[in-house]
């Protein structure tokens, strides 16, 4: 009897959540968009069948599907109802935001995406610069075998001068918002180009693609809500102090002639000294990588005065940005309260951004001026 | 008692044997008296029965007792072959059909025994079921001295034991057991000892067959193991354990054996030990791998699909597009197709094997694929999965690994990823639930034997193993003297 009983049990519990392979539809992008009160939802399917009969794997069409509703849920369902295959979220890749959800706070949308068992917490999270985010999906990618994947690729191909990739995932994104005393940042994606030709197979064929795909300035938010973009110079800064730039290509002028320093080592470290006070430690290593002036390189006196100008220089502009942040922005995106609230919670009420004393700190070192010690083309 | 009239006596054995032709008898006649000669023909050698037995016996022709004479006669001659005498009728086509040449007279109730035995043997010939690189090349054939003589040239101690006993009442089947006395467990020589007298049965033709007799426990998986190589038997015999051969059959028995014994090659004594060790964890890797691959992929493409990366999911999500098939039922008929090919080749005589391996790569591979009847990945998965497989050379393991691993896929496709876990935990109950005269088939490592381990997965250098694996017996532990 137990026998029975226990391939009974086998038989009727196996196969619930069975699914074949080609009954998926594979989601590994999707964009959230307002439109007219109600949100537009559009995923991009990795899995469509082939074109025509090939037989490398990566070359799959990949296809957009659109439709609205007033939840994100509703939205999905519609789409389900468009698509012959299920919608499968589980190897979703990133999720692109128009600013106007920005705007209304990120946190709502965030809801489906969470409770939903099925998607893993690991994706990006992008802001789209200008325009509609269902257009980011729609672009074709010249360069990437898998089309579906090219938005994750372009994330993770930066990687090299900067590490976006953390600041751009999802999970890091929804631990600052929740946490005390932190307002997250969202990297941005922009589209360069024409955005309908960019979306036909056409784009594929020139070599130079009429649209293609770019990462864009950090989009500021207070809380959840989206309220600026900052510059590009600003941008890099922010990265650095995040300890996220790998490389940092820094230009400025000294004697009046273009210096280019490169370094491949930065490291930031924020500290708490006092209630009131931060220390920001700032240590950047590189190269001189390009310069018109003709300075005698091999002269150490030199490279300390260029190396000391460097140090002045980088030492303002944070300057500059932290104090834009505490007054004009308000937007603790280094999450100073955070700080203040681990060390001294009780304190916390009291604490106010723009009160905050930061000390900044840089040290810069120059390890090699390249192979050439004066300018090629000496002023006569 | 046999009768005093060798008329009679030719008569009786003639009459027993149905007219048979080639039983030979003859009567010669020397004064008043007769001497009555039987062999079978087709058993033993025609010559040397005259050459020597004939004509030993008719230059007799004195009053002293014949019988006597002839015995005396004959021991004097003939030194090499087996000479005794026997007084029960019943054992004569014992005797016949083992190519001995029987003599009878007038003066005694005995027989003269002699043997005559034909050579119906092939030669030693090289090892065809576990070919090795490095390793001896004889192997055991179907004579039953020969076999042997094979052991007995490896190992020349006189503690290596043999006890004969003859199984099935009609076929009379020589079967040895061999063990080294002071090493082999001797409550576990008599336990199989009474086992294999317990067989009551027609005939023995194979030690395959006693396989069964033996066995205490039901399993897919065999306990025990059977080889042709005598380099193998030896060194089993040093470690303790005990060996079974049966006649007319190059395969032996090797009693107790332990799960480990089958990822082991022959190769690996002779080889470099840390070579030895790197092969012997890719033959494990390989049994994983063969055990579960299948069984995972139906779990991955059905079930758990968020357990692998994006891009080989969207690879083998286009791959299966068009496929008409369930992947379950996708795997089961390309196993099914491929046990069947592997079985075909077996038993196909060599010249048509070609063909069979041309209908199996291009029409079963190539085109089922092109005609969407497959998808790609499910034949790589068939291929790995086979080939992994083939890597052991017990074919009665390979067959029950493949029972299991029909069982995996089944599971898988029921529950996914729960069903091999659940299932994997079967499987190792299973396993360390085995036990063979009380040792436990996963040992050394469960229960777990350090000093036994050092030839276990991994194998030491030589010189470092001192002691002999003492779940196969205790007596005798130590294999090596450290002179350091």
């Amino acid at each position: 009897m137990k026998k029975y009983i226990l391939i009974l049990l086998l038989l009727l519990s196996g196969c619930q959540n069975y699914s074949e392979l080609n009954q998926l539809a594979i989601v590994t992008a999707a964009g959230i968009d307002k439109d007219k009160g109600k949100y537009e939802v559009s995923v991009l399917i990795a899995n469509s069948p082939k074109v025509n009969s090939s037989n490398k794997e990566g070359e799959a069409k990949t296809t957009v599907y659109k439709a609205k509703g007033k939840t994100i849920g509703e939205a999905i369902k519609m789409i389900e109802l468009k698509s012959p295959k299920e919608l499968y979220f589980s190897h979703i890749n990133c999720i692109i935001i128009s600013d106007e959800i920005g705007k209304e706070g990120f946190l709502k949308v965030a809801d489906y995406f969470m409770r939903n068992p099925e998607t893993r917490n690991r994706f990006y999270l992008l802001q789209i610069d200008k325009g509609k985010s269902s257009d980011v999906l729609k672009i074709i990618s010249p360069l990437e075998s898998y089309p579906s994947q090219s938005i994750k690729t372009l994330i993770e191909s930066s990687q090299t001068s900067s590490n976006i990739g953390d600041s751009a995932s999802y999970s890091n994104f929804i631990g600052k918002t929740i946490q005390k005393g932190y307002d997250p940042i969202m990297t941005t994606i922009k589209i360069n180009g024409d955005k309908d030709k960019g979306s036909k197979q056409s784009n594929l064929e020139t070599t130079e693609p009429n649209t293609y795909l770019s990462m864009g300035p950090i989009a500021i938010y207070k809380n959840d809500k989206f309220k600026r973009l900052s510059s590009n110079k600003e941008t890099e800064l922010i990265r650095v102090l995040n300890n996220e730039n790998k490389e940092l290509n820094y230009s400025f002028k000294y004697k009046e002639k273009n210096v280019n320093m490169f370094s491949n080592m930065t490291k930031t470290s924020i500290k708490l000294i006092d209630k009131n006070f931060i220390s920001v430690d700032i240590y950047i290593k590189g190269d001189i990588f390009e310069t018109d002036s003709n300075v005698n390189l091999n002269d150490y006196k030199e490279v300390y005065k260029i190396n000391k100008k460097w140090q002045k220089n980088i030492k303002k502009d944070v300057k500059k940005l932290i104090d834009k942040i505490k007054h004009k922005w308000k937007c603790d995106i280094f999450g100073f309260g955070n700080m203040v609230y681990k060390k001294y919670p009780d304190y916390y009420k009291n604490f106010k951004l723009d009160k905050i004393n930061v000390n900044v700190k840089v040290k810069t070192e120059i390890i090699s001026t390249g192979s050439l010690t004066k300018a090629i083309k000496e002023d006569k | 008692m046999i009768e005093k009239d060798p008329k009679k006596v030719i008569k009786k054995i003639k009459k027993l044997y149905g007219n048979s032709k080639d039983l030979n008898t003859r009567l010669i006649k020397t004064k008043n008296k007769n001497i009555g000669v039987l062999f079978l023909e087709s058993s033993s050698n025609a010559s040397t029965i005259s050459d020597f037995i004939t004509k030993s016996i008719i230059q007799e022709a004195n009053d002293k007792p014949l019988f006597q004479t002839i015995f005396n006669n004959i021991e004097n001659k003939i030194y090499n072959s087996q000479l005794f005498t026997i007084d029960n009728i019943k054992d004569f086509p014992y005797y016949l059909s083992s190519g001995f040449t029987i003599i009878v007279t007038d003066d005694s109730s005995k027989a003269i025994v002699l043997e005559s035995r034909a050579n119906l043997d092939r030669g030693i010939t090289e090892a065809t079921s576990e070919p090795a690189l490095r390793s001896s090349k004889d192997s055991f054939t179907e004579s039953h001295s020969k076999n042997l003589g094979l052991i007995r040239k490896r190992i020349k101690d006189e503690n290596l034991w043999f006890e004969e006993m003859k199984i099935g009442r009609r076929t009379k089947t020589r079967v040895t057991i061999a063990y080294m006395n002071n090493i082999a467990d001797y409550n576990k020589v008599k336990k199989i000892k009474a086992k294999l007298k317990d067989i009551d049965i027609d005939g023995i033709l194979d030690s395959g067959n006693l396989r069964d007799y033996l066995t205490e426990k039901k399993s897919i998986i065999p306990q025990i193991k059977s080889s042709e190589r005598p380099d193998i038997t030896c060194q089993e015999l040093l470690n303790g354990k005990i060996i079974i051969l049966t006649e007319n059959c190059p395969f032996i028995l090797i009693l107790p054996t332990v799960f480990l014994d089958y990822i082991k090659s022959p190769d690996d004594q002779n080889q470099k030990s840390i070579n030895a060790s790197f092969t012997r964890i890719l033959r494990f890797c390989a049994l994983i791998i063969t055990l579960l691959t299948p069984a995972i992929y139906i779990a991955v493409a059905t079930y758990d699909q968020n357990t692998i990366p994006d891009k080989l999911l969207i690879s083998l999500a286009v791959q299966r597009e068009g496929v008409p098939f369930p992947t379950f039922f996708e795997i089961i008929l390309f196993m099914t197709v491929f046990e069947i090919l592997r079985e075909s080749d077996i038993r196909s005589p060599s010249n048509t094997s070609i063909a069979g391996s041309i209908v199996g790569a291009l029409v079963l591979g190539q085109a089922a694929v092109d005609a969407s009847i497959v998808s790609p990945i499910t034949i790589i998965v068939v291929a790995v999965t086979s080939i992994c497989s083939l890597i052991f050379q017990d074919s009665d393991f390979i067959n029950g690994i493949r029972v299991w691993r029909f069982l995996f896929i089944l599971s898988s496709s029921l529950l996914g990823f729960i069903g091999i876990i659940s299932m994997s935990l079967i499987f190792i109950t299973k396993l360390t639930a085995l036990e063979y005269l009380n040792s436990s088939f996963t040992s050394p490592l469960a229960p777990l034997d350090i000093e036994a381990n050092k030839d276990a997965i991994v194998k030491f250098e030589l010189p470092k193993i001192y002691k002999r694996p003492s779940y196969v017996s205790k007596n005798n532990p130590i294999k090596q003297r450290s002179k350091r």
